[in-house]
C-alpha cells in the first residue's frame, strides 16, 4: 500500500509541471489524419500516382458575364459519385475554388465561409475564361500577367504570375473528398465486386479491420481505418456519418517560406513537418483546444485557428485561405530551399479555398481582409495597460489596487475581474459577499477615466436560479447531444453546465439583451453594470473539463442539424462576435466594444482582441509569445498579446521586467496571473525594478499615438500593426526567418524585445542601407543593402528600440494615470532624417471611443521633413492634412467623399499643440529655425549626420514649443 | 499656406506677480528672478542651467530637474503645491496637473485651468476637521479601554510575582525532599548494586532486555508509519476535495480515484453532482473502519498496542528480576538487604541506621510502595522510583517557575504584550467573523482557524509568530503593533502553508471586520482593538478641546 501511495505521489508531481500531451491527439490518433498521411505516403511511393479526380468537360458551364464557371467532377474510383466544382475570380484577383459532393447521402458542411466572410465577395465582370480541349484558363491583372489554369484530367488548379507557378492545387494528386456512404452499402458493394480472399479467416474476431472498396484500395488504402467509430482516451466518437474527410495538397513551387495558420507555439516562418529532416514529426493541427501548460515549441493545436497561410519569396507573396470549420491538419514540406509543399487534411466540410495572388504582402493583406474584414479599430483606451489577475477578490481589493497604482504614479487603464466575481461562477451574477457594490466600484474606477473588464464565459451553470440558463432553456437555444433533442451537459468552472448554441439565430437578440443595463430585453438583463464595463470571453473553444480533448463531443448537434465537428473551430468566434455586438449596442450612440477572446477563427479580428492563453512564466514562453503575436498579426488579427509575467508561475523580477518590455510592444498589453501565484502588480516590485517597469509603462503611454495610428492603418488597409521583416522589407531575404524583432505599423520604429536572461546587449538586424537611430540615446547605426547585424545596448532598463531614418514619430510625453487623461496633452515629434535628409510620419486621432470618426470626426495628419533645395543642408518640416487629401482612405468601413476641417473632434483638440520637435541627423548647426516669420527657440547638440557613413551619437536639434497646433497645417524652416 | 499659429493662454500670467503657481511656501523664496542685462533670468533649483525667467511655468520643461515648471505638469516626476486656503496645503504629482480631473487633494482647484474646478476648500476643510474630530473621539474612547488593559497588566504582574514567590518556596521544599531521598538511595544502592549486577548476568534478564529494545524499536517504527499514513491520508483527502478539475490532470484524477477506492470513499465529483449538502462522507468512513480485519487470537489489537504497550515497556525490570529470584528461591532474596544491613554496619552507627530505616520503611509503606517485609533490593528500586518522582515534581515546579518568569517577562515585551502590557488582557481572546461558508477565528497570540459552517474539518490558518516584521519597521512603534503574523497553518493543496496577517486599527471593540484571501492560502484579517488606541498627545488634546467647543 505504501508503495502504491508513493508511486502515486511520484507520478503526480512531474505531471503538474508539463502539458498533458496525452490528453490531445497526435495525427496518428485521428483516423482521418492517419488516412490523409497514408494517402500522401502512397502517392510519394508510387511514381505513377495520378489523381482519380477529373472534370467532365461536357458539363462545363461558364457564367455569361462573370468570371466564374461550374463543372462536374468525377472520381475514377467511385464513378457513381458526383462532385460539383465552382471556380470564380473576384474583383481583386482572388480565385475561389469550391467543390462539393452532389446528390450524396447528405449535405457536407458548407457554412464556414458564411461566418468567416465579411460579405459575399464581388465577382469580377471583366475576366473571361477561355475553354481549351484539356483545360479552362483565364488571364487577368493590370498587366494581364496572372493566369489561372484549371486542367481537366486529372483535376488541377494552377495560379501563375509572369509565367511562374505561384500556387498549385492537387498538383500531387492528394485531393480526396470522402463521399458519404453507409456501412451497409459498403458491405454490399464489397460483396458485389469482392475478389475471394484466400487465407482470410473470417471467423477470427481478432481481425477487426475490414477491407475497403477494392477499386479504391490503391487510393484509399486497404482498410476502413477509423471510418465508423473512434476511441481516444476512453472517449468514443460514434461517427454516425462515417468517413467524410477532405484532403488537398496546395503547393508553392517558387516560395521558400510559409507563414500563418495560427495558433501554434512555434516560429513565424513555419518549420517543416514532413520530408527529409523535418523539424517536427506531426502536422500543424487546427482544433481549438484548452491546452493546459502548453509546450513552447510544438505543432499542437491551441485555442484558436485561422486557416490562412502566406507563402513568400523575394519577388512574390501569395496566400491561401482554406475556409473550413472542422479539425484540420497541415503538413509542410520543403523539397528544395525555394519551394514549399503543404497538405491540408480536414475532418469534414466542402472544399472552399481562396487563392490570394498577392503579389506583395500588402496586396495579400488587402485581399485577405477584404474577405474576412480588417481588424476593428479599438477604443483608444484599450491600447493602454490592462491589469488582470485571477482574481481581484473584492470591491475593496479593486479599489486598493487602483490606489496603489496611483500612489506609485504608474499608469493603467483597465482593471479586470476573472471568474471569482461571479457567485458560483454564474457569469453576470456578482458575488455580493465580496462585491457588495459592483456599480459603485466600477464608478470609482471610472472616476480616473479607467474601465473595467469582467469575464463572461460560455458555460452556463445548470440551475434554474440562474436566469441566463433558465432563459436559454426556455428559448431552447442550448447545444444538443447527438439525438438532437436533449441539452448537452458538461463539466466546467460552474460544475454541471450547458452551452448556448450561438449558431442558432434565436440566441442572438436574447444574448445581446442580457448586456443591456436598463433594458429592454428578452427578460433578465445586467442592471449591475455600466457602459464602461467591457467583457472578456474565455473558455470558448469550448473548454469542457470532462469532454474529449477537454472540449465538446464531436457528435453534438448544433442549429441546422450540423455536428459539432463541422464547426468546432468557428464556435468560439460566434460567442465573441455576439458578445462584441452586445457591448456595442449597450450604448446609444454605440461605443466601440472591447471584448477579449481566447478562441478565434478567421474573421475574429472584427470583434476585438485575443491573447495567447495560459502561458507559463518561463523565458521560452516569453520568447515564443512574441512569435505567436506576430503570427496572429500576419493572419489578420493584429489586436493580440500574451500574458505579461506568464499565467503560471512566479517570475523573478528580472523576468517580469523583461516581460513588461515585451508587453509594451505588443498591440494588446495585459498582465495576468494564476490564482496560485504570488501577487506581482508593478507597485509590489522592489527598486530598481519598480522604476524600470514604471518607465516602460510610461513609454507605452507616450507611444499611444503611434499605436493608434497603426491601428487606423490596419483597420483600413488590413496591413498588420506588427510587421515582421518579410512584411516590412519583402525583398530582403535575410529577414524572412526573423521573428524576434519587428516594426510597429508604418511608424519606422523597429523593436527587439529582450526575452533572455542576463542580457546586456542584443544583436539587431538592419535590412537596408539606411541609418537607424537608437530611440533613447540617439546613437546612429548603419545598415547595409545586404543586411547587417548591429549590437545595441540592452541592460535591464533598456529596450532595443530603433527609429528607421526617414521617420517622424509623434508621441505624448507627459505621464498620466490613464490614457483618456492625456487627451489635452501636447505632442512631441521625433524627426529622424534618412541618409538623404528627408523624413515622413503620420498621426491619426479621433474621440477614441465612438463611431463618429466614420462621420468625419477625426484628424489624420502627415508630417514631412524635406530638404529646402536639392543642395541645401536645411530642412522644411511641415504638417499637412492627409484626411483632406485622401478622405476615402481615412477611416474603416466607409469611403468619405470629403473631409471637413471644422469637424467636432478637430474643434475639440484645437488647443492641443506640438510642444517639442527633436530632429536627428542634421548635418550642421542651424543658423535659424522659424515658423512663418517667427524665430523659434532651439538648442543644437552636434553629432553624426544622417548622410555620413559613420556610427556614433547623432546630432540633435531640439525645437522648443513652436506653439503650433497638432491639427493645423504649418511649416518650420530650419536653415543650416 | 501660411503658418497656423494658435493663441495659447500664457500660463505664467496665472502666476501673478507673487511666487509662481504650484510652488510650496518653503521653496517660494527660491523662485525669484535675477536681472541679467536687459532680461530676467533664473537658475534651475539644481543649479544645472540658467533660463529666462519667462520660461518658468511656460508649459515647457527646460530644467533637467524639472524645477522650472512647478505649476504646469510639463516636467515629469515633479510635485505641484496647492495652497488650499481654508484647508491645509497639499502636494500632488505633476502627472495630475492639468489632466482634466479635479484632484480631491487640491480643493482650491488650482491643479486645473481656471474655471475647470470649483474651490471647495471650505466644505472639504470642514469635513476634514470633522473627520479628525471623530477619529480623535474614537481614540479617546479607545484609549480609556486601553488604560484598563494596562491596569490589568499591572495586576497580572503582581499576581504572577506573588505566584512566583510561592513557587520558589515550593521549590525549596521539594529540593530538600529530593536531597534527602537521594541521600537514602545512594546509601541503599551502594549496597544492593553489587548484588544486582550479579543477577543481571542471568541469560533470562539479558534476553528480556534485548526484547525490550526490540519492542521499543518496533514501537518507534510503528509510530513513524502511523504518522506517515495519517499524513498521506490528509494529503490525499486534500487532493480529493481540493483538486482543480481545470488542470485536466488524469494523473491527479487517477490518484483521487485510487484513494477513494482504498479508503472506501465515494467519488467526489459524484458527491458534488448529487448534492453538496447530502455528501456525507462521514458514514462511509465509519463503514470503512468496520471492515478492518479483526486481530488474530491472542494477538493485540490496534487499541491495545496503542494503550498497553507503553505500560508494558515501563515495567521495572530490576524489580522484576528480584521478584523472579524470590520465586525461584534464590538465597539472597530470602532476607532483605535493608533489614539485614545492620549486620554489616559498624556498631556506632547502628542505632541511627535503625531509626532511619524505620522511618524510611514507614514512609515507603505510606506511599504504598512497599508492603510490609519488602526485600531490600526491591526496596532500593522502589526508593529509586520515589526519588525520581520527587525529582520530577521538582522539575515540574521549576518549569512552572520558568513559565511564570517568561510570562512576567513577556508582559512588557513589545514582541508580546506590548511595552505597557496593553495586550495582555487580550491573550487568548478569540475573535471571529463569518464569511461565506466559513467562520474565521483568531485567538490572539495563539492560533487562527477556518471553521466550515456546514460541517467538515477545521483548518489551522497559523500560529502566532510575530508583529509587523516588515523591514524598516521599528520594534515597539505604532506601526509595529498594527500587524500580527500567524504562520505555519495547515498546508494547502499544491500550495504553501496557510498564514494570516492581522491588519489592526484602533477601535472601541475587539473585532474582526473583514477577511480576505488576496493570495491563495494567505489571509488578511482586518481587526480593530482598543489596545491600539493611543491617548491623544497634549497638542492633539488641545486641538480636540478647541474643536469640541467649535462643535458646541
Amino acid at each position: 500500500m505504501w508503495a502504491f501511495c508513493s508511486l502515486l505521489a511520484l507520478a503526480a508531481i512531474p505531471a503538474t509541471l508539463a502539458v498533458k500531451a496525452h490528453d490531445f491527439k497526435t495525427c496518428s490518433q485521428a483516423g482521418f489524419c492517419r488516412r490523409g498521411r497514408a494517402l500522401s505516403a502512397r502517392a510519394t511511393e508510387n511514381p505513377a500516382w495520378r489523381s482519380p479526380y477529373s472534370i467532365d468537360a461536357s458539363s462545363l458551364a461558364l457564367s455569361p458575364d462573370q468570371a466564374s464557371f461550374t463543372a462536374a467532377v468525377k472520381s475514377s474510383i467511385y464513378p457513381e459519385v458526383n462532385f460539383g466544382l465552382d471556380i470564380r475570380i473576384h474583383d481583386d484577383g482572388v480565385v475561389r475554388v469550391r467543390m462539393d459532393e452532389v446528390g450524396g447521402l447528405r449535405k457536407r458542411y458548407d457554412e464556414a465561409a458564411s461566418w468567416a466572410l465579411l460579405e459575399e465577395p464581388k465577382v469580377s465582370h471583366s475576366i473571361q475564361w477561355t475553354v481549351a480541349k484539356d483545360k479552362v484558363h483565364a488571364k487577368y491583372g493590370a498587366k494581364n500577367n496572372f493566369e489561372v489554369v484549371v486542367a481537366y484530367e486529372p483535376l488541377k488548379v494552377t495560379l501563375s504570375r509572369n509565367g511562374q507557378e505561384q500556387v498549385v492545387l492537387n498538383g500531387r494528386g492528394l485531393l480526396h473528398m470522402e463521399h458519404y456512404r453507409t456501412k451497409e452499402s459498403v458491405a454490399q458493394s464489397k460483396q458485389g465486386i469482392a475478389v475471394p480472399e484466400e487465407g482470410f479467416d473470417t471467423d477470427d474476431s481478432q481481425v477487426v479491420l475490414e477491407q475497403a472498396h477494392p477499386r479504391a484500395a490503391w487510393f484509399e488504402g486497404e482498410t476502413e481505418d477509423g471510418w465508423w467509430e473512434e476511441t481516444f482516451n476512453s472517449f468514443t466518437d460514434p461517427k454516425p456519418r462515417g468517413p467524410e474527410s477532405l484532403s488537398l495538397d496546395i503547393d508553392f513551387p517558387n516560395h521558400g517560406h510559409v507563414y500563418g495558420i495560427p495558433q501554434h507555439a512555434t516560429r513565424l516562418s513555419l518549420p517543416t513537418t514532413t520530408g527529409e529532416g523535418a523539424y517536427y514529426s506531426d502536422p500543424y493541427r487546427l482544433y481549438n483546444a484548452d491546452v493546459f501548460e502548453y509546450l513552447a515549441d510544438s505543432t499542437m493545436s491551441l485555442y484558436g485557428s485561422i486557416p490562412f497561410m502566406q507563402a513568400h519569396s523575394a519577388d512574390s507573396t501569395v496566400g491561401i485561405f482554406n475556409v473550413i470549420g472542422s479539425e484540420t491538419w497541415i503538413d509542410v514540406g520543403r523539397p528544395t530551399l525555394k519551394a514549399t509543399t503543404t497538405h491540408w487534411i480536414s475532418e469534414t466540410g466542402i472544399l472552399d479555398v481562396f487563392i490570394l495572388p498577392g503579389p506583395t504582402p500588402a496586396d495579400v493583406f488587402a485581399q485577405y481582409t477584404r474577405l474576412t474584414g480588417t481588424p476593428a479599430l479599438p477604443a483608444h483606451w484599450a491600447l493602454g495597460y490592462h491589469q488582470c489577475r485571477w482574481n481581484y477578490i473584492s470591491s475593496e481589493d479593486v479599489r486598493s489596487v487602483q490606489q496603489r497604482f496611483d500612489e506609485e504614479d504608474i499608469p493603467v487603464d483597465v482593471f479586470w475581474l476573472d471568474i471569482e466575481y461571479a457567485e458560483d461562477h454564474k457569469y453576470f451574477m456578482w458575488d455580493h459577499k465580496l462585491f457588495p457594490d459592483p456599480v459603485d466600484m466600477i464608478k470609482d474606477v471610472e472616476a480616473i477615466e479607467r474601465k473595467m473588464v469582467v469575464i463572461v464565459d460560455p458555460h452556463l451553470k445548470r440551475t434554474n436560479d440562474y436566469p441566463v440558463y433558465k432563459e436559454a432553456t426556455e428559448l431552447d437555444v442550448l447545444v444538443k447531444v447527438k439525438d438532437g433533442k436533449t441539452d448537452y451537459e458538461g463539466w466546467c468552472w460552474s460544475g454541471s453546465s450547458a452551452w448556448v448554441d450561438f449558431f442558432n439565430p434565436k440566441s442572438w437578440d436574447w444574448w445581446k439583451g442580457l448586456f443591456k443595463i436598463n433594458g429592454p430585453s428578452y427578460g433578465w438583463h445586467w442592471t449591475e453594470s455600466t457602459e464602461n464595463t467591457h467583457i472578456w470571453n474565455d473558455m470558448n473553444e469550448p473548454s469542457i473539463f470532462n469532454g474529449p480533448e477537454i472540449s465538446m463531443p464531436r457528435e453534438n448537434i448544433h442549429y441546422g442539424g450540423w455536428e459539432h465537428r463541422d464547426l468546432h473551430n468557428i464556435n468560439g468566434m460566434l460567442f465573441h462576435n455576439l458578445t462584441s455586438q452586445a457591448v456595442m449596442e449597450r450604448s446609444n450612440p454605440p461605443k466601440r466594444p472591447f471584448v477579449l477572446t481566447r478562441s478565434f477563427y478567421a474573421g475574429s479580428q472584427r470583434f476585438g482582441a485575443m491573447w495567447t492563453g495560459d502561458n507559463l512564466g518561463t523565458w521560452e514562453h516569453m520568447g515564443v509569445g512574441v512569435k505567436m503575436v506576430l503570427a496572429n498579426n500576419i493572419a489578420g488579427f493584429s489586436f493580440a498579446g500574451s500574458d505579461v509575467g506568464g499565467f503560471f508561475g512566479n517570475p523573478e523580477p528580472e523576468m517580469l521586467v523583461r516581460w513588461y518590455g515585451v508587453g509594451a510592444f505588443a498591440p494588446f498589453f495585459r498582465a495576468h496571473a494564476h490564482i496560485d501565484t504570488k501577487r506581482r502588480e508593478p507597485y509590489l516590485l522592489d527598486e530598481p525594478y519598480k522604476s524600470i517597469v514604471r518607465d516602460i509603462l510610461r513609454l507605452r503611454y507616450s507611444m499611444l499615438p503611434v499605436w493608434y495610428t497603426a491601428f487606423r492603418e490596419a483597420s483600413v488597409t488590413g496591413l498588420p500593426v506588427l510587421r515582421p521583416h518579410y512584411v516590412a522589407m519583402p525583398h530582403d531575404e535575410g529577414g524572412f526567418a526573423i521573428d524576434d524583432q519587428y516594426f510597429i505599423g508604418s511608424s519606422g520604429l523597429l523593436v527587439k524585445p529582450v526575452t533572455h536572461k542576463s542580457v546586456t546587449e542584443e544583436t539587431v538586424y538592419l535590412p537596408e542601407d539606411q541609418v537607424y537611430y537608437d530611440y533613447f540615446s540617439h546613437q546612429a547605426y548603419r545598415g547595409a543593402a545586404k543586411g547587417k547585424n548591429v549590437t545595441v545596448p540592452a541592460e535591464l532598463h533598456q529596450i532595443p528600440l530603433l527609429i528607421r531614418g526617414g521617420s517622424i514619430v509623434p508621441t505624448r510625453e507627459r505621464p498620466r494615470r490613464s490614457s483618456p487623461l492625456m487627451k489635452r496633452d501636447p505632442f512631441t515629434l521625433r524627426v529622424a532624417l534618412d541618409k538623404d535628409g528627408n523624413a515622413r510620419g503620420e498621426l491619426y486621432l479621433d474621440d477614441g471611443e465612438t463611431y463618429s470618426h466614420r462621420e468625419g470626426n477625426f484628424i489624420w495628419r502627415e508630417f514631412a521633413a524635406q530638404k529646402l533645395t536639392k543642395k541645401s543642408k536645411g530642412v522644411r518640416i511641415s504638417s499637412r492634412n492627409l484626411a483632406a487629401q485622401k478622405p476615402a482612405e481615412a477611416v474603416d468601413h466607409v469611403a468619405l467623399a470629403k473631409y471637413d476641417d471644422g469637424n467636432d473632434f478637430a474643434k475639440s483638440i484645437a488647443g492641443v499643440r506640438v510642444e517639442k520637435l527633436v530632429v536627428l541627423g542634421l548635418p550642421a548647426k542651424p543658423t535659424s529655425v522659424s515658423a512663418g516669420d517667427k524665430e523659434l527657440q532651439w538648442t543644437y547638440t552636434p553629432g553624426i549626420s544622417a548622410s555620413e557613413k559613420k556610427e556614433g551619437t547623432a546630432s540633435v536639434l531640439v525645437i522648443k514649443d513652436p506653439k503650433l497646433s497638432i491639427s493645423g497645417d504649418w511649416d518650420i524652416v530650419v536653415q543650416v | 499656406m501660411h503658418p497656423w499659429l494658435i493663441l495659447l493662454l500664457p500660463l505664467h500670467a496665472l502666476a501673478s506677480t507673487k511666487k509662481p503657481h504650484g510652488v510650496s511656501p518653503e521653496l517660494a523664496a527660491r523662485y525669484i528672478p535675477v536681472q541679467k542685462g536687459s532680461s530676467e533670468v533664473w537658475e534651475c533649483l539644481d543649479g544645472s542651467k540658467t533660463i529666462e525667467w519667462s520660461a518658468v511655468n511656460d508649459d515647457f520643461c527646460d530644467c533637467p530637474d524639472g524645477s522650472d515648471e512647478p505649476g504646469t505638469g510639463a516636467c515629469p516626476n515633479t510635485r505641484f503645491y496647492c495652497v488650499n486656503e481654508g484647508h491645509i496645503g497639499a502636494f500632488i504629482p505633476s502627472s495630475r496637473v492639468r489632466d482634466g480631473l479635479c484632484e480631491p487633494e487640491c480643493c482650491d482647484g488650482s491643479d486645473e485651468a481656471p474655471g475647470v474646478c470649483k474651490n471647495v476648500c471650505k466644505e472639504v476643510g470642514e469635513a476634514y476637521r470633522e473627520r479628525v474630530r471623530a477619529e480623535q473621539k474614537l481614540r479617546k474612547t479607545g484609549a480609556k479601554i486601553r488604560s484598563t488593559y494596562i491596569a490589568f497588566a499591572q495586576k497580572e504582574k503582581k499576581r504572577i510575582e506573588e505566584e512566583l514567590a510561592q513557587t520558589e518556596r515550593e521549590i525549596a521544599t521539594r529540593e530538600k525532599e529530593v536531597s534527602r531521598l537521594r541521600d537514602l538511595v545512594e546509601r541503599t544502592e551502594s549496597l544492593s548494586a553489587a548484588a544486582l549486577e550479579v543477577r543481571k548476568q542471568s541469560p533470562l534478564y539479558q534476553i528480556l532486555m534485548t526484547h525490550v529494545t526490540a519492542l521499543k524499536s518496533l514501537k518507534r517504527e510503528y509510530q513513524k508509519h502511523l504518522e506517515r499514513e495519517k499524513a498521506l491520508g490528509e494529503i490525499l483527502d486534500n487532493l480529493r476535495t481540493g483538486y482543480n478539475p481545470n488542470y485536466q490532470d488524469m494523473a491527479v484524477l487517477e490518484a483521487v480515484r485510487g484513494w477513494e477506492h482504498l479508503a472506501s470513499l465515494p467519488h467526489i465529483n459524484d458527491v458534488a453532482k448529487e448534492d453538496d449538502s447530502t455528501a456525507d462522507t462521514g458514514s462511509d468512513e465509519e463503514a470503512g473502519e468496520e471492515e478492518e480485519d479483526q486481530p488474530d487470537d491472542g494477538l493485540w489489537s490496534e487499541l491495545q498496542l496503542e494503550h498497553q504497550l507503553d505500560e508494558l515497556l515501563n515495567t521495572d525490570y530490576e524489580a522484576l528480576l528480584l521478584e523472579h529470584d524470590k520465586l525461584v528461591g534464590a538465597p539472597a532474596s530470602e532476607t532483605s538487604i535493608l533489614y539485614n544491613l545492620s549486620a554489616y554496619l559498624p556498631d556506632a552507627v547502628v542505632p541511627q541506621y535503625e531509626a532511619l530505616r524505620d522511618q524510611l520503611v514507614s514512609w515507603l509503606e505510606a506511599l504504598g510502595l512497599v508492603k510490609s517485609a519488602p526485600t531490600v533490593s526491591a526496596d532500593a528500586s522502589r526508593l529509586q522510583k520515589a526519588l525520581s518522582d520527587a525529582e520530577h515534581s521538582l522539575d515540574l515546579t521549576r518549569k512552572e517557575k520558568e513559565q511564570k518568569e517568561k510570562e512576567l517577562q513577556r508582559l512588557f515585551d513589545p514582541e508580546w504584550y506590548g511595552a505597557e502590557g496593553e495586550w495582555k488582557k487580550l491573550d487568548g481572546t478569540c475573535l471571529s467573523k463569518e464569511v461565506g461558508d466559513y467562520i474565521y477565528e483568531v485567538c490572539l497570540f495563539d492560533e487562527a482557524r477556518q471553521k466550515p459552517i456546514k460541517g467538515g474539518s477545521t483548518f489551522s490558518l497559523g500560529h502566532f509568530e510575530s508583529r509587523n516584521n516588515a523591514p524598516g519597521v521599528v520594534k515597539g512603534s505604532p506601526e509595529y503593533y498594527r500587524k500580527q503574523r500567524y504562520t505555519r497553518g495547515a498546508k494547502c493543496w499544491n500550495g504553501p502553508q496557510r498564514s494570516v496577517t492581522l491588519d489592526m486599527t484602533c477601535g472601541t471593540e475587539n473585532a474582526v471586520l473583514s477577511v480576505a484571501e488576496p493570495e491563495k492560502c494567505e489571509y488578511e484579517f482586518k481587526v480593530t482593538s482598543p489596545a491600539l488606541c493611543l491617548p491623544l498627545s497634549p497638542a492633539e488634546e488641545k486641538g480636540y478641546a478647541a474643536s469640541k467647543k467649535e462643535e458646541l
